[in-house]
């Protein structure tokens, strides 16, 4: 609507306020609100048609908003509708002060515009509006104020239409007081907690929000003073204490919080992209610290409480090679399952410890809760951040919301202002070329896909098969030196080699996958990205199952003690996955970063490739994970890893990156990070420890299990220990019908699949609503166009009217005097029908021969006059008039005579006729005639009655209708006559002395002057 | 003179706390940037304002291509010249914290980006928005005919009701659809 706009010579801000009611203005509004109101609107009484039409256009711009507005509005919108209309008015005022105020005067408004449901009944409103209103900068402030505030979060009502339009001071002061009142009202009648975050969500500045606060407070200790009771009290005492509580949590969270400034420093130069590693990164942290705490309470303190040393065999001391080999010496320690004894702790005066069920639940509780916690985070991640890519996104959302204000560091903020403008010019280069690449072109993208696809799939597996033989190697190697059961270091370092393996792996090919973005042309950069994490995904996970069938299957028939020796490997594979890690973001950014600045140029700073550094984390979870069954205190390592990994990326992306060159959806990418951690990482890890415990039997040498079938049997073996003590049948009933029962897992399942199914169709009706709303927005925003154009047009030709009020009216005039000249000619056509040639101008007395067709002479003449004259009516009203010109009966003629006096009755017409008459002082017979045929019309116009029943006589009887004919022509002769001026009076009365034939019509001549004469006496 | 300037009293500070999203701690810390860039005149007066350069001056603030926005969208001064009262500040610093809600973010952001102040976004807004994301210099502006295409594919997609603007609700439809918005609407001191 930008054309509209420009016709209106500023911004419609009016129109706009319909949307933008809500927007507070309050921060500048004093002086701001005084400009806005005083600009357009607020003066708006002697303004030129353009304000006038702005002010009109916005005025029907109400209505659609006026229906479903609340009751306060319609209210306010009565007086506000008289002001218009004498805005209106207003511009009229130049005729209007000729003529003296008539009661229906407002009813040309009504023709005009009751077609849009526009009612004006206050027409009095004009008299009693002062001039200039300039609603006061307080006021308008803060109505704004709570404008804003009811959208925001309080009133779920319709929103006002009411604008700044230039509503009177006390309508204002109106609005804000109600709105302000109801504001407190529903604010009192909230709880404390409610309330005092229903205050702080709203959009207002602090004073403001001081100011209902205390409203409110006052309101609410007034209420209670009268009904102050001892529970109330106490209630408010504890909520009290409550809030004071949660908001030393907040504070203490807020203290505590680990690396706060160093977030901050990350987050100024790199902006919230990078921040979301680390952000990752530490929750990571929080996890492994949740998981070490549980571990080490519950398993390893009682364990260390009954056993504080280590039964360690004689020969094996620690040689500083298990740091990265976890065997040997640590082989014996609490640090792996085989630590672990299977008694029941607690004889002589402790209290009784059963380890086995210890180690169980706790393994058990933990990786519920890790699965529960990963759930939440994920499904409020999804709620929160995913959005569906829409395709259709491109630029906008970059401009309007990609700016990271958390950027403070100056550098930063140039190259983003730099990267952000090369991505804009090209992603409007993108739009012009737009155009679809020929076949050719696409086939080759296609091979292109699907040979990096399928290249990337086979590395995965055959990395994951010379993992497999590597393993196969390694355990033939294990076993021979055990038989020989000499642990030289050698040996020892030997087992280092499969990690090694495993870690460069997971370093190189990644490096070798993104060489893959060369030649593959994503249409989309984030479908780049995706591909980049699927196939990183696919490669640690497959390893990863490798690893974990070798173990399942090999290991755990191999080796006397499995679980130690799985949980040696683990923790060889964490810290050889740090060192890769570390040796990573060497090579990886700081030899690049060196290359790129001192070697070649072309390469430039790298970046910090958030993505392939937080699935380098997801990979060392998710070993931890597995690890946690075998390897209890593994989280203590990982917790070291992470708390130096933190300070390591920190520094080489200080040191070495520069800030992503494209605003990524961090949110986004944050979301699908979080689901790959819980769908492959940790349900493959859950799997892997659930089928170790339901399964596998465990080693009958070492660990809490020994002995057991499997690991759940420790659990059989409880609850029939249980099934004697009475207390605790429940337990038992819970075990077999619950736990152990396949009916409950089918029942449960079957009511999960029936749950998802009905959300599935809730979101599907909820999509399809979506679209419906979507539809409606834009057929709401079509509506208003239209009507916008509707009163433009409208506003345009009273414009014109306005403007060209002379041309218009000589227009008019000019097409009045044709009519009555039409008028004459059919009427002299008939009277020369009669014979009678030489009467043809001013003397009507040879038309008394004529005994039938004068008075059809006279209709005739009548509806040509008011063909002219509905004509002018048609032409200023802008719509066809109904009437037509055929009819010649008597019904027409009433017809046409109403249609005249309607048309005269409009003071327009009532206004340029009088120009008319005091302009044209002609002499001429003819002109004289056609003054006497108007004064005639007015005559009749102002004696509708009379009318009435003189139509039907002339048609009735046309006897009569010589006299008659012959009084009406004395009658408008004379007035006419009195109208131009008295000098003209004498002559035209000598005239018609002459003229008559009969006393009688001379007698009415004279009663009809006088009559005249009054009337016009009463007008001046 | 750190110390004698963060003195708060309780009773605001709990006011503070409850109308804001800030937590005593930044309440705190707030207010003791605050009294830096006061001069010593200042001190005396019961609500001082601090001038507009002298808060752009604060790091958070420097780099910011829309920092007098900012200053502009939370000053209540009469002369409307930016500058902030205490409470202003403390107004600015919640609308950017954490924990303010998506709702106070996109108003606040609506009406920094709104550089007339008339309420809604038209091509004028949107071309200095361009012109302050990119930089305002010559040779980094984008050129007039850039600028048009790019300032209609915004309108074309962000405009729903088709009236040539982006308001309020249009422009908080757009930011729903990203939802990096939340964390990088942020300032933290």
């Amino acid at each position: 609507m930008s054309h509209y706009n420009n016709t209106g010579g500023y911004n419609n801000t009016a129109y706009h306020d319909s949307d933008t009611l809500e927007i507070d203005r309050s921060p500048s509004r004093k002086s701001q609100s005084q400009s806005h109101h005083s600009n357009p609107h607020g003066n708006p009484y002697p303004r030129d048609d353009g304000a006038a039409g702005e002010r009109g256009r916005s005025d029907l711009l109400q209505l659609p908003g006026g229906v479903q507005s609340s009751y306060d509005d319609a209210q306010e919108r009565v007086p506000w509708g008289g002001w218009q209309e004498g805005s209106w008015r207003g511009r009229d005022s130049i005729p209007m002060g000729l003529l003296p105020p008539r009661s229906e005067s407002p009813r040309w408004q009504q023709h005009d515009l009751n077609h849009s449901g526009y009612q004006i009944d206050q027409a009095t409103h004009y008299d009693t509006m002062p001039p200039v209103r300039l609603p006061s900068a307080t006021s308008g402030h803060v109505s704004m104020r709570f404008r804003g505030s009811r959208k925001m979060s309080l009133f779920p009502v319709g929103e006002a239409a009411l604008g700044n339009l230039g509503l009177s001071e006390d309508d204002i002061r109106n609005e804000m007081e109600n709105e302000e009142h109801n504001l407190v009202q529903e604010l009192v009648a909230m709880s404390t907690r409610d309330r005092i975050k229903a205050i702080r969500d709203l959009p207002m500045s602090f004073d403001d929000k001081k100011h209902i606060r205390g409203q409110v407070l006052a309101l609410k200790s007034f209420k209670k003073s009268r009904q102050l009771n001892c529970f109330s009290d106490c209630s408010t005492t504890v909520s009290l204490a409550f809030r004071r509580c949660g908001a030393n949590m907040t504070l203490a969270r807020q203290t505590l919080e680990l690396w706060r400034g160093t977030m901050k420093e990350v987050e100024g130069k790199f902006g919230t992209g990078v921040l979301s590693y680390f952000k990752f990164l530490k929750w990571l942290l929080m996890f492994n610290i949740f998981s070490f705490l549980v571990n080490f309470g519950f398993i390893t303190i009682p364990q260390l409480i009954y056993h504080p040393t280590p039964d360690i065999p004689a020969g094996v001391s620690f040689r500083g090679l298990e740091i990265l080999t976890g065997a040997g010496y640590f082989s014996h320690t609490v640090m792996y399952y085989g630590g672990y004894s299977n008694k029941t702790q607690g004889t002589g005066g402790w209290p009784e410890y059963n380890m086995q069920l210890a180690y169980f639940f706790t393994i058990a509780a933990y990786m519920v809760l890790c699965g529960a916690a990963l759930i939440y985070s994920m499904a409020s991640s999804f709620r929160k951040k995913y959005v569906l890519a829409d395709s259709g996104l491109g630029g906008a959302w970059q401009l309007l919301c990609s700016w990271d204000f958390s950027v403070t560091n100056e550098k930063a903020v140039r190259q983003r202002k730099n990267n952000l403008r090369i991505q804009l010019k090209e992603s409007l280069s993108e739009k012009v070329q737009v155009a679809l690449l020929p076949l050719t072109e696409r086939l080759k993208h296609y091979g292109v896909f699907l040979g990096t696809w399928l290249l990337s799939t086979g590395m995965a597996l055959g990395c994951g098969a010379s993992v497999y033989f590597l393993c196969q190697y390694d355990t033939s190697r294990t076993r021979k030196s055990a038989d020989k059961a000499s642990g030289s270091l050698l040996e020892e370092a030997a087992t280092l080699l499969l990690p090694f393996v495993v870690s460069l792996i997971n370093l190189v090919v990644p490096l070798f996958y993104s060489l893959f973005k060369k030649i593959e042309h994503y249409s989309n950069p984030r479908m780049q990205v995706y591909a980049i994490i699927v196939r990183n995904v696919i490669l640690k996970m497959s390893i990863l199952a490798i690893l974990c069938y070798y173990w399942m299957k090999d290991v755990a028939n191999t080796f006397s003690c499995w679980e130690s020796i799985v949980g040696q490997a683990l923790y060889r594979l964490v810290i050889m996955d740090f060192l890769f890690v570390m040796l990573g973001s060497f090579f990886g950014e700081f030899l690049s970063n060196v290359i790129g600045t001192k070697c070649i140029q072309s390469l430039g700073v790298p970046e910090f490739d958030v993505a392939r550094n937080v699935l380098d984390l997801i990979y060392a979870q998710t070993l931890a994970w597995i690890g946690i069954y075998f390897s209890p205190l593994l989280p203590v390592i990982q917790i070291i890893k992470f708390f130096i990994l933190f300070y390591l990326k920190k520094v080489s992306l200080t040191q070495n990156c520069q800030p992503p060159r494209r605003a990524g959806r961090a949110a986004q990418m944050q979301t699908i990070f979080i689901a790959i951690l819980f769908f492959p990482s940790f349900v493959g890890a859950l799997s892997m420890v659930a089928y170790t415990v339901w399964t596998l039997p465990p080693s009958d040498k070492c660990g809490p299990f020994r002995g057991l079938n499997t690991t759940f049997s420790a659990i059989q073996i409880w609850m029939d220990d249980l099934n004697g003590v009475d207390a605790f049948q429940w337990t038992v009933w819970i075990y077999q019908h619950v736990i152990r029962s396949e009916i409950f897992y089918f029942l449960v399942s079957l009511i999960i699949l029936v749950f998802i199914y009905i959300f599935r169709q809730i979101t599907q009706g909820r999509q399809l609503l979506i679209i419906l709303l979507r539809q409606q927005i834009v057929n709401e925003g079509k509506d208003k166009a239209f009507l916008l154009e509707k009163l433009q047009t409208l506003q345009k030709s009273k414009q014109n009217k306005q403007k060209k009020k002379k041309q218009v009216r000589k227009r008019q005039e000019n097409e009045s005097s044709t009519g009555m000249q039409q008028a004459l000619i059919a009427r002299q056509r008939l009277e020369q029908e009669n014979g009678d040639s030489s009467s043809s101008f001013g003397v009507p007395m040879p038309s008394g021969h004529s005994v039938s067709t004068t008075s059809s002479a006279m209709m005739q003449a009548m509806l040509a006059r008011q063909y002219a004259e509905d004509q002018d009516v048609a032409s200023y009203r802008g719509v066809p008039f109904p009437a037509d010109q055929t009819p010649a009966s008597s019904s027409a003629l009433i017809q046409a005579m109403q249609a005249r006096q309607r048309a005269e009755s409009q003071n327009e017409d009532e206004f340029y006729r009088a120009p008319v008459q005091s302009q044209n002082p002609v002499n001429a017979l003819p002109s004289a005639m056609i003054q006497v045929m108007q004064a005639r019309q007015r005559a009749e116009s102002e004696q509708e009655e009379d009318e009435f029943y003189r139509a039907p006589i002339h048609s009735e009887h046309p006897v009569s209708s010589t006299s008659s004919a012959m009084i009406q022509v004395m009658q408008a002769r004379q007035r006419a006559e009195e109208e131009e001026s008295e000098c003209y009076r004498a002559p035209a009365s000598s005239q018609h002395p002459d003229a008559s034939g009969t006393g009688s019509a001379l007698i009415q001549a004279m009663l009809a002057r006088q009559q005249v004469e009054e009337e016009y006496g009463d007008r001046y | 003179m750190g110390t004698t300037a963060s003195q708060l009293r309780k009773d605001l500070l709990s006011e503070y706390q409850e109308l804001t999203f800030l937590t005593k701690q930044e309440i705190i810390l707030a207010h003791k940037r605050f009294s830096e860039l006061l001069s010593k005149e200042d001190r005396n007066i019961p609500t001082p304002r601090v001038p507009m350069e002298k808060v752009l001056s604060l790091p958070e603030l420097k780099s910011n291509p829309f920092r007098k926005r900012i200053c502009h969208v939370f000053s209540t001064s009469d002369m409307k010249d930016g500058s902030l009262t205490f409470e202003d500040f403390l107004d600015l610093l919640s609308a950017f914290s954490d924990s303010a809600t998506l709702e106070i973010k996109s108003h606040y952001a609506f009406r920094i980006f709104d550089f007339d102040d008339d309420g809604t976004l038209d091509g004028g807004d949107l071309e200095k928005l361009v012109n302050c994301l990119t930089g305002e210099t010559d040779d980094t502006r984008l050129t007039t005919e850039e600028m048009r295409q790019l300032i209609s594919n915004i309108l074309e997609e962000s405009d729903i009701d088709k009236d040539g603007t982006v308001n309020l609700s249009e422009f908080q439809h757009v930011i729903s659809r990203s939802p990096d918005f939340v964390s990088s609407f942020k300032i933290v001191l």
